[in-house]
């Protein structure tokens, strides 16, 4: 834990920086986070001042272009674990969209606090591509000049690739908050989590 | 002060209590946490040690400026090098150890005193080695969780290495009576001032102990496979776990 910082201003930081896009317009993931933080990074570069104004246009472009590439179903069911047995497809969709609510709120904010600060690498496929699961290594430069690794663990389903985790130093988001959320659900019911998602007062991802 | 037979007085003291603290939390991934009940109140004794160290902490980066800060921890990093040299010829990793050398010499006099990373600048890559470690890497790899008083999260091995890297660790040797304690201190309070950013979503947490164990589990595999883990399987967190799985694997 010797430099864990902030999981959100991290997968913030992967919208932004010089890419080595070599081979953009696949679909394979390596070429998925090359595009898709390419296109938000110029995006967000050339209408600073507009989207500062306007955050409501910038929810609107993460939204837009980061959420097709999320399975955040998938994560949700991930997260919830035993405590989304038996709840209705209905409340595990809400709490996804909860989540997803909050990472675009998140993202959105961080873009604009970190714009041209950070720096981001996307590391060459590597190793372990196998046919259902595969990771995406990316390597962020912070301000400070130091290093922060950030993966994302993408999983084929029948829409293509798409990521359902972002690790950052070894520390797995869906690991970690599904021992903060499980009990929670259990304890106190999925409808208050996903209240407490909605108000702000959970911060999954800050 | 707290001398090396007190620490071992307390790893001892963690063995006994653990004898008596079966309260592992069944609604989490099963950890090997066997002492959670002990860990638990370590950890509460922690928190509140930090109502002290905390302010200070604050205190502390409001007043140094940030290059400082990091000249700092580059001060302290130079000073792990030694462990890190010994544990890389343990672990066999000889050409990484000779870089440890070098960058050791570098920083300690062109970077004066390694408050400069001169090394990192010239292409000379850090490394992070400690007898945890190396006892992970030759077959002790999964071991209990155990939350040291003071020192904070760790599991029995690598708090069985800390102590035994101590005897070679500059700083560490404060802790058998060599009087660095100035800067064993100093130390922690600027180890304390880089988590300052994770207080606020540590106190928000459901459970601010699991989350720091998590986290730092995690990490430490990370270290010890050096930055290269194995992904989590996640296909298991959509099955049930057997509600009887208190037994843990030995360690």
């Amino acid at each position: 834990m010797r430099r864990l910082i902030h999981i959100s201003m991290l997968a913030i930081a992967c919208f932004h920086g010089s890419l080595f896009a070599d081979h953009i317009g696949g679909d394979d993931p390596v070429s998925l986070v090359e595009d898709v933080t390419v296109h938000i990074f110029e995006d967000v570069a050339n209408n600073l001042e507009h989207y500062s104004e306007n955050q409501e246009a910038l929810q609107e472009l993460v939204r837009r272009d980061l959420i097709p590439l999320l399975d955040v179903n998938y994560a949700a069911r991930l997260i919830l674990g035993r405590a989304g047995r038996g709840l209705a497809k209905e409340k595990i969709d809400e709490f996804a969209e909860s989540m997803s609510n909050l990472l675009v709120s998140r993202y959105s904010q961080g873009l604009l606090h970190f714009s041209s600060e950070v720096k981001l690498q996307v590391l060459p496929q590597r190793g372990d591509l196998n046919e259902k699961m595969t990771r995406v290594r990316t390597r962020v430069t912070l301000p400070t000049g130091g290093e922060a690794p950030v993966d994302y663990a993408f999983h084929k389903t029948s829409h293509g690739w798409k990521a359902f985790d972002v690790i950052v130093e070894g520390i797995s988001y869906v690991t970690t908050y599904r021992n903060q959320i499980m009990p929670d659900v259990q304890a106190n019911g999925i409808d208050n989590v996903i209240a407490r998602l909605n108000s702000g007062q959970l911060e999954l991802a800050e | 002060m707290l001398k090396s037979t007190s620490l071992i007085w307390l790893v001892l003291l963690s063995l006994f209590l653990a004898g008596c603290a079966g309260t592992q939390n069944r609604q989490t991934d099963p950890q090997n946490d066997p002492w959670e009940g002990f860990n638990r109140k370590v950890y509460a004794f922690n928190d509140g040690l930090d109502k002290v160290v905390r302010p200070v902490a604050v205190g502390y980066d409001k007043i140094m400026p940030d290059p400082f800060q990091r000249g700092v921890g580059n001060f302290f990093r130079n000073l792990d090098t030694p462990v890190t040299f010994v544990n890389q010829v343990l672990q066999g990793k000889l050409r990484q150890s000779g870089s440890s050398i070098g960058r050791f010499l570098l920083n300690s006099t062109v970077g004066l005193l390694g408050f400069f990373d001169v090394a990192t600048k010239v292409g000379m890559p850090y490394y992070n080695e400690d007898l945890g470690q190396t006892l992970a890497k030759w077959g002790y790899e999964d071991s209990r969780y155990l939350m040291l008083p003071f020192f904070g999260p760790s599991t029995f091995r690598d708090g069985t290495g800390r102590l035994a890297d101590s005897y070679i660790h500059p700083v560490g040797r404060a802790i058998h009576g060599n009087n660095e304690w100035g800067l064993w201190i100093f130390r922690g309070i600027d180890q304390r001032a880089r988590f300052l950013d994770q207080d606020a979503e540590l106190e928000q947490a459901y459970d601010p102990y699991v989350l720091m164990r998590d986290v730092w589990l995690q990490n430490r595999q990370y270290q010890i496979y050096d930055g290269d883990p194995p992904m989590a399987d996640y296909d298991l967190y959509l099955e049930d776990y057997p509600e009887d799985d208190g037994a843990t694997p030995d360690g």
